[in-house]
Formats: structure tokens, sequence, C-alpha cells
């Protein structure tokens, strides 16, 4: 079995090699940072997040132990921190979303690049994914966590299983429920229905 | 012919089934239009999803990172430094408790009543300042016939009694009374302290 990429440069790390944490922090950012954004739906506690995530990676570097995969443990961290904040800022009373309608505006960190839509294009697209991300947003925070780790961080259920602990026909199951309620709000953007 | 479960169907669209379920779920697809469109509106909730964009970290990102894990090597280097500075301490602390130990083990015969007979050789070889005539003879009348005192702590005590004598700051007698050896002091001396 090949040896993962990320441990061999987590044990350098551990060896106390800069260039290698580096090295990770290219290479986990852009997701790790997403997968705050989507769960959390604000970008700058998206970004603080994503920073103590990697801190809390170099914190532990010397009591690191590759006994999963390296994207394991980042997850696994990174979802810990994102239930506890989803939970204080409901314990807050403040809003699920902090910048639910206030995407687009927000200049602190850029779109990917896209094939240049029109103006009409960018609106409608922009419409959409206001409805995914409120169907997203709507979802119990175990079932939000599973579908963003499994659609768009691109993780594996058995994985996933670790990450939450939980078993993996639990996690079978808890994406199949939160797919079904997902089909069910995002109805009107099934069946090429446009809007 | 009996359809598929919602819950295979999704299993099945996401690659969750073992190699001998999946195979039976396809060849089940192959003839049942109802279970083809529900993995069909699967397959498109899935497309649809996707139409979530991702975001770019901002360009400070990594330099914030970097310094978040440089403060944190600079945070994790203190209490170890200070830690040694502790244990470097206590042999050092330890060498002066005993030192001021044995000292004061030493000074302990300099008690009030003891004091009377070790000083009894200042009464025969006074201090210039002090006149003979003042001697108290009370302490005359304390000194034993067979005082043993080493010479060299007689002559040392006898520089210090002189010492306080001639001190010009010593203004205040009350405050300065309160030292062993200035009680001792000859009536003649305590007028020129005040």
């Amino acid at each position: 079995m090949a040896i993962d990429h990320d441990l061999e440069l987590m044990l350098r790390v551990r060896r106390g090699d800069a260039e290698s944490f580096d090295e990770l922090l290219r290479r986990h950012r852009l997701p790790l940072v997403n997968y705050f954004a989507r769960m959390l739906q604000n970008r700058e506690l998206a970004e603080d997040l994503a920073q103590e995530a990697f801190l809390r990676v170099y914190q532990a570097r010397h009591r690191y132990q590759p006994e999963a995969k390296f994207t394991t443990w980042l997850y696994r961290i990174a979802t810990n921190l994102a239930l506890n904040a989803i939970r204080d800022r409901k314990g807050n009373g403040g809003p699920a979303s902090a910048d639910g309608e206030g995407r687009e505006g927000d200049s602190e960190v850029a779109r990917l690049p896209d094939a240049q839509p029109t103006a009409e294009q960018q609106l409608m697209q922009s419409e959409r994914e206001g409805i995914i991300r409120a169907a997203v947003e709507a979802l119990p925070e175990n079932q939000r966590a599973a579908v963003i780790l499994h659609k768009y961080q691109e993780v594996d259920y058995r994985q996933i299983a670790q990450i939450l602990g939980v078993s993996e026909s639990a996690v079978k199951s808890l994406l199949f429920r939160a797919y079904e309620n997902l089909r069910g709000r995002l109805q009107p953007l099934l069946k090429g229905g446009q809007l | 012919m009996k359809c598929v479960e919602r819950e295979q169907l999704f299993a099945y669209v996401h690659q969750m089934l073992e190699r001998r379920e999946e195979n039976e779920v396809r060849a089940h697809l192959g003839e049942c239009p109802h279970c083809q469109a529900v993995v069909e509106e699967f397959r498109q909730l899935d497309e649809v999803l996707g139409e979530w964009r991702s975001v770019e970290p901002s360009p400070w990102f990594d330099a914030r990172v970097r310094a978040a894990a440089a403060e944190e090597d600079k945070h994790a280097r203190r209490p170890f430094l200070g830690l040694r500075w502790v244990r470097a301490l206590v042999p050092v602390a330890v060498v002066a408790l005993v030192f001021f130990g044995v000292v004061l083990m030493r000074r302990s015969p300099q008690t009030p009543q003891p004091v009377a007979q070790q000083q009894a050789p200042q009464v025969s070889q006074p201090a210039p300042a002090v006149p003979p005539a003042d001697q108290p003879k009370q302490l005359a009348r304390v000194q034993p016939p067979a005082v043993t005192q080493p010479q060299t702590a007689a002559t040392a005590e006898e520089d210090e009694l002189s010492l306080y004598q001639n001190l010009s700051v010593l203004e205040d007698y009350d405050m300065l009374a309160n030292f062993e050896v200035l009680s001792e002091l000859p009536a003649g001396a305590k007028k020129v302290v005040n």
C-alpha cells in the first residue's frame, strides 16, 4: 500500500520540518476553508476556524500517530471546530448564517475563476446557489457535516464514519436521510427546473 | 417484480454497495423504469448540489497561519525555559538557606543574657569614646572569672561597639535602642547618641 503523502509530510512536520508544514498548508487550505465556509456560511469565521484547525495540527505534531489518513485526522479536528462554532452561535442567539445574503458583496474571499458568465447568468447562478445554501443550512448538524464531507470534500463514507465517530452503516443512513431532505428542498431546481 | 428500496438505490448511485449488491441493483434497473427514475433524480440532485461553487482563501491566509504557528513556537518555548531556570535556582536556594541557617545558629549565643557575659572583655578594655568611670557596676559584677571568649571575637565586638558609638548619624536613640548592642551601651554613650 502506498504511503499517504500527507502522512509523510506530517511525519516530517513532527521532526520539525517547517517546509512540510507549508506544503500541508498549501495542499489543504482551499478544501478546509471551503469546508468551514459551507458548514458555517460565514467566510470570515471560516478562515478563522481553518487557521485554528491548522494551528491545532501544528500544536499536536509531536503527539501525531499515523494511525489513520491525515485527512481523517484533519477533518475530525475541523468538524469538531465547526460543530462547536455552530452550537456557540445558536447559544448566543445569533443567526444560523451570518452572511446568508451578503455573499456576493464580501470581497475578502474571492471566488474561484469561472468561465466568464453574463450578468444575467451570474444573477441566476447566485439565486440557485442561495437556494442550495439554504437547503444545506437547514439540515441537522450531523447531516450537514456528512453531506459536505461527502459531496464537496469528496471524502469516502468509510472515512466519514471515522471523522464523525459513527459506524459505516450509520453514515450511509445519515447521508440517505440528508439527501432525501435536500431532494425535498431543492425540488424547484430538479428536473431541469429554472428559476 | 419488486422494486429496490430508495436507500439501496441511493447507495448504488454513490457507490456504497458491495460488488454483489451493486450487480443485483444494476440488473433490476435494466427492467424497472420507476427505479431508473429514482436513480436519475439522485444523480440530478448531486449535480445541482455541485452548483455551489468554492471560494478561495484570502491572500494573507497562509501568512496568518504561519504567524500563528510561529507564535505557538514562542509560547511553547517559554515555559520550558522558565522551568529550566527554576530548576537551576533550586540548589542555589538550598545552599543559601543552609548558609543563613549556619549564620543564625552561630549568632544565637548573642541573646541578651549571654551577651552580658560575652561583652565582659569590653569592660576591661573600653572603647576610647567611653570613659571608664561610666561603666555600669552591674556589668562589672556579672563578669565571670572564667570568660573563655576567643580573643578575635572579643576584638570584633569591640570594633562593632565603637563603630556604633562614633556614628554621627545615630540621632534617634529610641529607634536605635532596639539594637541589642546599643542596649548594652554605658549611660555616657547614650547621651552621645541622643
